[in-house]
């Protein structure tokens, strides 16, 4: 068999499953979202009537949106605060510590550990009757500081945000990290040369090393937060009240317990092109810094 | 003199630092053991902060059979094997033809991933639901692993630079041989990719063992349950008994605990390997 054809064959028989498998699971899926969107089908019966942009009017007109929509920026905003604070411990983790291997282990393992037991484990913790985190302040005399982490309508949020960052700090910690140590060495060895400080160094080489890295986490909060499911779900199903729901529990609620497909449809379009517009936003943010 | 002092200063404040953060990781993980070996009755009366009088197996012989463990743990080994197996097949594949071929729609492929990329997962859910259910896929085990078996633009990109490494001359020396692009694939790239692929493979199933959102929505029935979601029914029919709470936690969280201590830097050098280059 002549190599042309052959090429032709193998490109055939290798992409068939994987673009399939791309195209009905995740392509496919997103053009039904914008038909369902339009519609008022109810997820079950057989037919709908096509209601225009009646269902992105509704969502916009729904309190419990912009609330799900403020608790989602909020935990943009924190996780936002928290990378400073990721960089430096990268920055102190890649100095020859002598337990450095120990304390990269430690540092990353919230990240590997099963969500559905870290939110269980989470929910226990904040138990307020006799719950081990307020039990612990008590102990270290912080009495006065002792919340219903979770039923306290002001505090809950700020609870499950910090189980988020318990999560993931530590893995963007490995990621900066890693950023960190592909700069090379004699980069360094120079500037000690020119006589640069320790502050100079870290401006000048390794924030500007570390671009693409901060540009990876800024990505990976604008998609995580804005789709923040698991913590709320297991630990407070969005409550009290609506006073912890995010945008995806709101939405899946409105699919799947309250059958209005078409109202979650066009919520779910509403989410993409949020994400899709803080993405371009950070992009155009981090080639103005980076110029 | 006053340099070295201030030396040892800074130091000692580092592992200080290096230390609370230990502690704030471990703190929750430390009480869940604690709490897993305690009596019903020691949950109630001791400080949740102190350890068990007595380490007693008790609450974790009562959840592991109460809670569903063996039938999570079999279909959990399934969904890891059989996905993962496919997967690395398939992003290798994919990678292989894009990366040694040149034809019309190869960028298309490309734009095509990382559409699917920006996608947001969760809330196509509402959609990709429906079709799940009209492939007669809907409470079974195919659902999650048509799912898990597809490839990602990241894993691509993590197996085209392991390609780019592999020299054409070999595929060229093998074409002069005879072979054709189905033996160079499997004879030569395949094998050349495995290091790459056992990366990849081990932060797969890592994902999978720990996702709950695909089994709990495609898989309700009680003889599909993973160990995510067997934990999630165990704990909203168990109440506040939290010593078997607690030790059904642990059963759930220790398989892929072992798995990272075990092969800490294949994991972390891939998932560096991926946010540096990818």
């Amino acid at each position: 068999m002549s190599y042309t054809i052959q090429k032709k064959i193998v490109i055939f028989t290798f992409l068939l499953i994987p673009i399939s498998l791309l195209l009905l699971f995740l392509i496919y899926p997103t053009i039904r979202l914008f038909q369902f969107s339009l519609t008022d089908w109810n997820g079950m019966s057989k037919s709908f009537n096509y209601v225009g942009f009646d269902n992105f009017v509704q969502a916009f007109q729904t309190p419990e949106v912009w609330k799900a929509l403020s608790n989602n920026l909020l935990y943009f905003i924190v996780h936002v605060i928290f990378i400073p604070l990721e960089i430096m411990i990268a920055v102190y983790l890649n100095q020859k510590l002598r337990a450095s291997n120990f304390f990269r282990t430690i540092v990353f393992m919230p990240y590997i550990i099963n969500g559905v037991a870290v939110a269980y484990i989470f929910t226990y913790l904040y138990n307020p009757l006799n719950g081990p985190l307020n039990e612990l302040l008590s102990v270290v005399g912080l009495e006065s500081l002792t919340q219903k982490w979770l039923s306290d309508t002001d505090v809950v949020n700020y609870s499950l945000i910090a189980v988020s960052l318990w999560r993931f700090s530590g893995f963007h910690v490995i990621l900066f990290l890693a950023g960190l140590q592909s700069i090379p060495n004699d980069l360094y060895e120079a500037a000690t040369v020119d006589g640069a400080g320790a502050l100079h160094k870290f401006r000048h080489i390794s924030v500007p090393g570390i671009i693409l890295v901060i540009d990876l986490v800024l990505f990976l909060n604008i998609r995580g937060a804005l789709q923040v499911f698991d913590i709320p779900f297991l630990m407070t199903q969005g409550g009290p009240g609506t006073a912890s729901t995010t945008f995806t529990v709101y939405t899946l609620e409105t699919a799947f317990k309250f059958n209005n497909y078409g109202l979650a449809s066009a919520l779910a379009i509403i989410l993409m092109v949020i994400i899709i517009a803080m993405s371009i936003v950070q992009k155009q943010l981090i080639k103005v810094k980076g110029d | 003199m006053t340099l070295r002092v201030r030396f040892n200063f800074s130091r000692i404040l580092l592992y200080l630092l290096f230390l609370v953060i230990t502690a704030i990781v471990l703190f929750p993980v430390a009480i869940n053991v604690f709490t897993a070996f305690k009596t019903p009755m020691e949950v109630m009366t001791s400080s949740p902060l102190s350890l068990p009088d007595e380490w007693q197996l008790s609450n974790i012989v009562t959840a592991f059979d109460k809670g569903n463990m063996s039938v999570g743990f079999k279909n959990t080994i399934i969904l890891v094997v059989i996905s993962v197996v496919v997967n690395t097949v398939l992003g290798s594949m994919t990678a292989y033809v894009l990366h040694r071929f040149d034809f019309k729609l190869r960028s298309a492929i490309f734009a095509l991933f990382f559409a699917a990329m920006v996608v947001p997962f969760y809330t196509t859910e509402v959609s990709r639901f429906q079709i799940i259910k009209s492939l007669d896929l809907y409470d079974t085990l195919g659902a999650p692993l048509l799912i898990y078996a597809g490839t990602d633009l990241l894993q691509i990109f993590i197996f085209l630079q392991f390609i780019q490494k592999i020299s054409t001359q070999l595929d060229e020396s093998a074409m002069i041989d005879g072979a054709s692009y189905f033996k160079i694939y499997f004879r030569i790239i395949f094998p050349l990719l495995l290091p790459a692929s056992a990366t990849l493979a081990i932060i797969k199933a890592v994902d999978i063992m720990n996702d709950m959102y695909i089994p709990y929505l495609y898989m309700p029935s009680k003889d599909l349950h993973t160990l995510s979601t067997a934990l999630m029914t165990f704990v909203s029919s168990r109440g506040s008994d939290w010593g078997q709470l607690a030790a059904a936690i642990l059963i759930v969280m220790l398989p892929t605990i072992i798995i990272y201590l075990s092969m800490q830097k294949v994991i972390m050098s891939g998932i560096a390997e991926g946010a540096v280059k990818g």
